[in-house]
């Protein structure tokens, strides 16, 4: 592929009256305690409803890592009335799907089935969210698959790396903690632990439902009370327990010392902004032009097109209901490695010195602009969209907000907001390679004296 | 920074075409066909311009952009040993400078109108560029893609550049990535004289004597009008999107389609297998069978024996590796190639298990499939899931694009992809049975297991 397909969500919103659609409105109510928010789609005979719960895996408790998405899979191993067999087997005869998704801030059911089996889901999904068995069996396996599936994941570096930065970046928030949880803690969940969990967050006011399709929106209504009826009614939990994670005092390195690696993935990056923050459309220009995934952009120009160091150069923000991070990414040869790194932290010191051009600027803006349309023109992507405005605790319609937000910045503002967020002095970096072969080089390269950098074995959690 | 445009003064790039305007006189088409149904009310609007070059229009007018996307039947199948990746090397090349425009210009422009997931991709049998745009963009971006077809103008130092990123790519795919490295190697036992034996990416010593001659070579050989379908997908109108077509791509010349024998394979006649140490902490298993072609007639009754054996958590192997302990995960690959190819199961075992005893279990449920007869019920609920499956491809502009583009190329009409999903509804389980005899033997099969350096294979 000509560009790597980043993975991370990067956000990408604008709106603009050109894009005005041609498709029925989204309806987002709140009714009794649990909000529903329901396109109808008739296209395709599908329908996609997505159950969340406001209350991803920072709830976990301490020494529990893990154990949101832990509860969430087991929701689909056995309830009072069926085992694990008979929910897959009933899933598969309709020709649906159910999966869990895991966010630090949800905990998202996602269901899609063909429109003629639509009712029969309904039924088993409310079964198996309000009368989950939680059999000690099922727990037993599902341990046993995850640690499993950790354990796959050191084979693949991207990921891997991903997982180390975001320890390194947050320290002790819980930002910094797995959704997937660790091996350690994940073989010492136990059925009790389990069953607290899913009574600490599975309540009314945490469920929000969300989707689109061939459906009425009042057969989803209708669904969506029936469950917030069988839970308690609790309180929102996900807010309550996130602090404001802060940056280090200084620039750290860490390297994640693998063996054999001809390529290495690194990771430079910070503490970010709300995406409510004042500064944050501001910033949403000044990284597009940085290194926002565009060809022209400034970290792509310098380290792909120019140099041919890296298949791949980006920067984003992540979001959240705090302050998350903002992170540039590449993945150079390991001979190129510190010669990258030390051109990476180059380019971002420059952009806090001296802003982006008038030129970037206004190619940067202009580009946002017109792809407003994009950013929600189709219902999946409005769905994502609203999923992710009520997780985070966004304004309604924020991911419709941008274009004007962006079309009434003037450079000066965003080179301002550059300068106020950026702190190169502080940056954290995390290069996944040899160390062997890297250490002395990338010490240099990352001015961080040679006795306060951390080399962690790769398999180290 | 040097600016593009000095770039482009500097090194003087060789011409690769004739320096002719893409925006020549309208040329009327020389067939239109009937417009075709593809799903629900959407229907396909097919022409063919006298240069050769294909156009699928559909219309959906739910939102107010569209999927523009250029395949051309070409890839990896088409290179020769000595010259692998050269497809996938000419894709990146594709983005370099024309006559037209200086390099970063293509991609400038395109962002700047707005565009949307502008990327492009290589098979073994096809190359493909993809963006999405709003609906006014249609010219421009059939003005940049018309360019780029037959006027690029590639410099030694952009060939460079762009080699050393492929081989950065390349490392990313194949060398620092365990299933990677193991997909290559299957494809390397099991095809000894296909060129499907050889990664899409390529061999790295095949790379590192690449030149910018090859790629001229490449470029002069496979983009032409006669080698392309251009499908066009969202709020725009077929008669308009022919017009336009015809404007900027009417006056490109077809060239001469070279007589590429493509080596047959000859049937496998005994297992092949190959175990392998990696720096991974779980074991890891590839099996791949021998199978036709996406255009076979057979393709449904395998798609219903796939979904049987690994579609969702009550298939078979699901049950028998995931729920007994064995593995973390076990699935299949899509059949998506034009020549005869791999039927692929992948698994990652559980920690300590070995891919042996997962190699056993699914031998003994495919060994079952060619003994008992798929039940009703079963049957069912593989072909439910198969219709979930084909919708669900179709879901958006892009995806609609995608689905007409991959099997116009590999099968010449989009409309197997249809019939395909049709067939599916009528195979019975004798069918199913037939497939698994007929295809599943084990003298057709290929193993590669990778286990963690350390450890002793067992």
């Amino acid at each position: 592929m000509k560009k790597l397909m980043i993975k991370t969500m990067v956000l990408k919103a604008l709106t603009l009256a050109a894009f005005a659609l041609a498709v029925s409105p989204m309806l987002a109510r709140p009714l009794q305690a649990v909000e529903v928010s329901f396109e109808e789609d008739k296209r395709l005979p599908l329908v996609y409803v997505n159950l969340a719960v406001k209350a991803g895996a920072v709830t976990d408790p301490e020494g529990e890592s893990g154990i949101t998405n832990f509860v969430g899979e087991m929701l689909l191993r056995g309830t009072r009335d069926k085992t694990k067999k008979e929910i897959d087997l009933e899933l598969d005869q309709m020709g649906a799907r159910l999966e869990v998704e895991t966010r630090e801030e949800a905990l998202i059911l996602r269901g899609a089935v063909l429109s003629s089996q639509l009712e029969p889901f309904l039924k088993l999904v409310l079964e198996i969210v309000t009368e989950p068995s939680f059999p000690e069996k099922e727990i037993g396996k599902l341990r046993k698959e995850i640690v499993s599936g950790l354990l796959e994941e050191l084979g693949d570096d991207s990921s891997l790396e991903a997982r180390h930065f975001s320890k390194f970046l947050f320290r002790d928030h819980p930002y910094g903690n797995p959704v997937l949880g660790k091996i350690g803690t994940i073989e010492r969940l136990d059925r009790a632990k389990v069953l607290a969990q899913y009574e600490n967050i599975f309540h009314e006011k945490n469920f929000l439902i969300v989707g689109e399709g061939d459906a009425a929106e009042k057969t989803i209504q209708a669904w969506g009370d029936s469950i917030g009826k069988l839970r308690p009614s609790g309180d929102r939990k996900a807010a309550a327990v996130v602090g404001t994670p802060e940056n280090a005092p200084e620039r750290r390195l860490e390297i994640v010392d693998k063996p054999d690696r001809t390529q290495t993935q690194i990771d430079v990056g910070q503490i970010g902004v709300r995406m409510t923050d004042p500064d944050y459309f501001a910033l949403y220009v000044g990284n597009h032009a940085f290194g926002g995934g565009s060809f022209s952009a400034r970290l792509m120009t310098e380290i792909r097109v120019k140099r041919g160091w890296s298949y791949g150069a980006y920067s984003y923000f992540r979001p959240g209901l705090k302050p998350r991070s903002w992170i540039a990414h590449l993945f150079p040869a390991a001979k190129d490695a510190p010669a990258a790194l030390a051109e990476t932290l180059h380019l971002i010191e420059q952009l806090k010195k001296d802003g982006i051009t008038s030129p970037e600027f206004e190619f940067a803006q202009r580009s946002l602009v017109n792809s407003a349309g994009f950013m929600y023109n189709t219902p999946q992507k409005r769905v994502a969209n609203t999923l992710l405005e009520r997780t985070t605790d966004l304004p309604s319609g924020f991911m419709e907000s941008y274009a004007s937000r962006i079309s009434a910045l003037n450079r000066e503002q965003v080179n301002a907001a550059l300068k106020r967020f950026l702190h190169p002095e502080k940056l954290a970096m995390s290069v996944l390679g040899t160390a062997s072969q890297l250490k002395e080089a990338l010490t240099k390269a990352s001015g961080v004296k040679a006795p306060d950098v951390v080399v962690v074995p790769y398999t180290e959690e | 920074m040097i600016s593009l445009k000095s770039i482009r003064n500097r090194f003087s790039p060789l011409l690769l075409g004739a320096c002719l305007s893409c925006a020549g006189p309208h040329v009327a088409p020389t067939t239109a066909q009937e417009a075709k149904p593809l799903v629900g009310t959407s229907k396909v609007n097919q022409f063919t311009f006298p240069n050769g070059l294909k156009l699928l229009v559909v219309e959906d007018h739910s939102s107010p952009t569209f999927a523009y996307q250029t395949w051309f039947r070409v890839g990896s199948r088409d290179e020769i040993l000595g010259k692998t990746g050269l497809a996938h090397l000419f894709e990146h090349m594709m983005f370099k400078a024309t006559t037209q425009h200086p390099e970063g210009e293509f991609d400038r422009l395109l962002e700047a109108a707005g565009a949307e997931g502008e990327n492009a991709f290589t098979s073994r049998d096809y190359t493909a560029y993809v963006q999405e745009l709003p609906k006014d963009k249609l010219e421009l971006i059939a003005s940049l893609e018309a360019d780029r077809m037959v006027h690029l103008a590639l410099t030694e130092t952009a060939f460079k550049t762009e080699l050393e990123v492929v081989q950065n790519e390349r490392r990313y795919r194949t060398e620092n990535n365990p299933d990677g490295t193991m997909y290559q190697d299957l494809f390397g036992l099991a095809f000894k004289t296909h060129p499907y034996h050889w990664p899409v990416i390529g061999y790295q010593e095949d790379l590192n004597k690449m030149a910018l001659g090859d790629a001229i070579s490449f470029y002069r050989t496979y983009y032409s009008p006669n080698h392309a379908t251009v499908v066009v997908v969202g709020d725009v109108s077929p008669t308009h999107v022919r017009d336009v077509i015809s404007k900027f791509y009417g006056q490109l010349v077809a060239t001469n389609t070279p007589s590429h024998a493509i080596p047959a394979e000859a049937a496998q006649t005994a297992a092949r297998g190959e175990k392998t140490k990696l720096n991974i902490q779980i074991d890891k298993l590839l099996m791949g069978y021998h199978v036709p072609p996406i255009s076979s007639s057979d393709m449904p009754a395998i798609d219903v024996f796939e979904e049987i054996l690994s579609g969702g958590k009550s298939s078979r192997l699901y049950r028998a590796l995931v729920d007994k302990g064995i593995a973390s995960g076990v699935d299949t690959d899509d059949i998506d190639d034009k020549d005869p190819t791999l039927f692929i199961i992948n698994a990652n075992l559980q920690k300590g298990k070995h891919a042996a005893l997962a190699q056993a279990v699914i031998a003994n449920e495919i060994q079952k499939l060619k003994k008992e007869l798929v039940g009703d019920e079963e049957l069912q609920r593989a072909k439910n899931k198969i219709t979930f499956d084909f919708y669900e491809s179709l879901s958006n502009n892009s995806a609609k694009a995608h689905f007409l583009g991959k099997y116009e190329s590999l099968t010449g009409d989009f409309e197997n992809g249809v019939l395909e999903q049709q067939h599916v509804q009528s195979v019975n389980a004798a069918e199913v049975m037939a497939v698994a005899k007929k295809y599943f033997p084990t003298e057709n099969r290929t193993v590669v297991s990778a286990s963690p350096k350390g450890r002793k294979h067992k």
